[in-house]
């Protein structure tokens, strides 16, 4: 098992600087450094001075093993739009971004579990069909407009959350929705595939034959080993959730890193931008080899 | 029927729950949205015009542009004299008081123009150097500029610089840049309360403001939310979160207002856009762009008055010189072309071109005005390879000289002057990038009406300057930009000829 865990972490060691290298340099060729510090508006002298000052004028190679050795020892450099450290902007941000990505597994769990349950229960009937629909509109839909649709209709036909802010918990349950809706589908087909092979299997017919049967068989005897494998894609989905608020965030204008990465985007902010990939990268790798140990700790088949 | 109860007790809970208690008319606290963020107080270190919004509510300066006929009038000064071509003496406000209390005196506008020019990295310090000698304390209200050569613009570098407490940002050889950028000492008629960098800043009125031309703000309470999507801003202002929010495009604002639960209102705007042309050969050999007869054939091209009406809106209007017609120095008589395709296709004949040509169309803004023009290049012969991308890529293009024709604007942040957009657009090539006409004679008549405190002398070199420009086709002078705004049914919000948002002179209905 040891063996299998530092060979999955030298994977994700190679990924994040493979990762790392490919943004450092994609942002440092597509927008010059210089003219993004010194602004739209900036002299050709003013570039140039920005250029020595801040040490643009030297090979990428060697900018790069400099910002990735600052990383390694915590110093994410500063940012030129915010004016200040990236590391103390990703801290102020990350609570709002932990906040709406646990809230939307949360949202994930709530309604995917029992929607997998009820397909499982009722295979190729209505109710399984219902689920199904239900799940592959949830994914089909494009967060923005689900996000503006959650608004209109309750923020303002029926006012019962705010139509944006981050101050309250209440304020994050609208987003929390639209973000965890597009993970419904996986976990809830994964539920009901999951269920149903359980359901199948030798040690549900004897118990049914001692005499267990209706939720108490469900979910004391078949859930356990259904749920398993439901548990590492929702890790995964966890991932997903720190690099996919960009959207959402912005939409529920919530202050987290999802809108610290559009904003930074916008404002040709490099060294935000460039650390923020980097922990949304780093981020799904460490939740996807989570599930990797996981899986592996429960199948040992997996760990060859 | 349990569940049932639940259900409707939540509902209930959530809807008296405190967030629905909006600030509004009853707590006299204005809430208003801007699309993009604050990230710094201090004016000096921004160049958004959200920046100059803010600035021109917690700050003040010795100038300011007056709204009613958009000229400079005296805010911190009571009045100046012009001693000669390069000296000002300026006589200040007596009794004007900082937010803390203390009171303004020339050490203070004498501190705040050394803090800059001697701090390279203040964003204004190479502005100010160009034309600043030195700057002398004459009494205790007043001062004298000395300058280096005469300066026509001066008035509003006077405006742009927002005047700092002695001693506030540091000393000399030991500047602190993040002195006022999140708590801010102003002299304008709000004061900070609270900032939170990227997401509000709450403002309060400043009981001791003197008034001066922008005048007591009405409303005592001010919130500035950054709400970065439109359609969320539209639903805070129905919602009753939000009262104003600006940068609304037409079709959205009219079907707001039918709704009627808002105001949409929509005003002229200094910006102004233009396609820039390669004339001087910038981008390497086989450039078609580089003769005249092509340039003007472009000018035929574009039906600028319909796109102006159709995709732009409200009081846009096709305009034919490298400036806004409302501004000063932007002399009319010029060369002008008619929209006329057929005239296009004989010109590129003429030139060289008879099938036309391939041409990458670089833009960063208004993508539909864009592919119209694409379209009516692509009617006369131009095939345009439409490349829209965010403005640091162009801009990246630009100065590595790729670039044969960019859709740009300009929206001049409420300067009413041809200087603002010539200074930056005419520049000699070699201290700036936009400037690809290749002909000197265009930036010595545009940069050298600033040189100048003489007004007719200023007016002949503008119109010069703007008929050789036209005549050379070195740009596709487009529309005037308008400016959409949207207010609550609470709020009173009158637009002003320049479309800045003077926030401050909202009142309550």
């Amino acid at each position: 098992m040891l063996r299998f865990i530092a060979g999955r972490l030298i994977v994700v060691i190679a990924v994040a600087i493979t990762l790392s290298f490919i943004t450092f340099f994609l942002l440092n060729y597509a927008i010059d450094p210089a003219q993004a510090v010194a602004g739209e508006e900036a002299l050709f002298e003013e570039i140039e001075q920005v250029r020595i000052q801040y040490g643009f004028d030297r090979p990428i190679l060697e900018r790069y093993f400099e910002w990735a050795s600052g990383v390694m020892r915590g110093n994410f450099g500063e940012s030129y739009y915010w004016n200040k450290s990236v590391y103390l902007l990703v801290l102020e941000r990350a609570p709002e971004t932990i906040t709406l990505a646990l809230m939307s597994v949360s949202v994930t769990i709530i309604i995917a579990i029992p929607l997998g349950i009820l397909a499982a229960l009722n295979p190729n009937t209505i109710i399984d069909r219902f689920a199904l629909g239900i799940a592959v509109a949830a994914q089909a839909v494009p967060n923005f407009w689900l996000g503006l649709l959650m608004i209109i209709l309750f923020a303002l036909t029926f006012p019962i959350f705010p139509v944006s802010g981050d101050k309250t918990y209440f304020h994050f349950v609208l987003p929390a929705i639209v973000l965890g809706a597009s993970s419904v589908p996986p976990v809830m087909r994964l539920m009901r595939t999951g269920l149903l092979d359980v359901v199948d299997s030798d040690y549900i017919r004897t118990a049914r034959s001692n005499g267990f049967y209706g939720w108490n068989l469900t979910i004391n005897h078949s859930m356990r080993n259904a749920v398993l494998p439901v548990v590492s894609v929702l890790a995964v989905q966890l991932g997903h959730k720190f690099g996919g608020s960009v959207i959402t965030e912005s939409v529920f204008a919530i202050n987290g890193l999802g809108r610290l990465a559009l904003e930074s985007i916008l404002g040709t902010d490099i060294p935000t931008v460039q650390i923020l990939v980097f922990i949304f990268a780093f981020m799904f790798l460490i939740f996807n080899l989570f599930a990797d140990i996981l899986n592996a700790y429960l199948d040992p088949r997996l760990r060859k | 029927m349990r569940i049932f109860k639940i259900f409707i007790l939540t509902i209930l809970l959530f809807s008296f729950s405190p967030f629905q208690a909006f600030a509004d008319k009853s707590d006299d606290t204005l809430v208003i949205a801007f699309s993009r963020e604050i990230t710094n107080l201090d004016y000096h270190y921004g160049t958004k015009t959200e920046y100059l919004i803010l600035g021109d509510m917690i700050d003040d300066s010795l100038f300011y542009v007056e709204n009613e006929n958009l000229t400079y009038a005296p805010s911190l000064a009571s009045d100046f004299n012009v001693v000669d071509d390069v000296t000002l003496d300026v006589n200040l406000r007596q009794g004007v008081k900082f937010h803390d209390g203390s009171e303004m005196t020339s050490d203070d506008v004498v501190y705040t123009y050394n803090f800059i020019v001697t701090n390279e990295k203040n964003r204004r310090h190479k502005k100010l150097v160009s034309w600043l000698k030195s700057i002398e304390k004459t009494g205790k209200y007043s001062v004298r500029f000395n300058l280096n050569s005469p300066y026509a613009n001066l008035f509003n570098d006077l405006y742009r610089i927002k005047i700092r407490k002695n001693g506030i940002m540091g000393t000399d050889g030991n500047w602190d840049d993040n002195a006022q950028a999140t708590s801010l000492n102003g002299l304008g008629p709000y004061k900070v309360v609270s900032f939170d960098p990227g997401v509000e800043v709450v403002l309060e009125r400043n009981e001791n403001y003197f008034g001066g031309p922008k005048g007591n703000p009405a409303i005592k309470n001010l919130i500035i939310r950054s709400i970065p999507d439109m359609g969320t801003q539209q639903a805070e202002l129905m919602s009753g979160g939000i009262h104003w929010m600006y940068n609304v495009k037409k079709d959205v604002g009219e079907a707001m207002a039918k709704t009627g639960k808002a105001d949409y209102q929509i005003g002229p705007s200094l910006r102004i856009g233009f396609l820039v042309l390669d004339a001087g050969g910038y981008s390497g050999e086989g450039n078609p762009i580089t003769k005249l007869d092509v340039r003007r054939a472009m000018n035929h091209a574009i039906n600028r008055e319909s796109i102006a009406k159709n995709l732009i809106g409200g009081p846009a209007k096709a305009i034919h010189t490298a400036c806004n017609p409302v501004v000063f120095g932007c002399f009319q008589d010029v060369m002008k072309y008619d929209y006329n395709p057929e005239k296009a296709k004989s010109l590129l004949a003429s030139a060289g071109y008879p099938n036309g040509f391939d041409l990458d169309l670089w833009s960063y803004r208004d993508k539909e005005a864009a592919q119209a023009m694409a379209d009516d290049l692509g009617k006369v012969g131009i095939k345009i390879n439409l490349r829209h991308g965010k403005l640091a890529g162009l801009n990246k293009a630009r100065k590595e000289r790729q670039i044969r024709a960019y859709f740009g604007t300009w929206g001049s942040s409420a300067s009413p002057d041809t200087a603002t957009i010539s200074n930056i657009h005419w520049r000699d090539p070699n201290k700036g990038d936009r400037n690809l006409s290749g002909d000197p004679k265009v930036n010595e008549l545009m940069l050298g009406a600033e040189q100048t405190l003489d007004i007719d002398e200023r007016k002949k070199l503008y119109a010069e300057g703007l008929k050789l420009i036209a005549e050379q086709a070195y740009w596709v002078p487009l529309w005037s930009y308008s400016e959409g705004v949207l207010s609550s049914k609470d709020i009173n919000f009158k637009q002003d000829a320049d479309g800045y948002p003077r926030i401050w002179n909202i009142t309550w209905n």
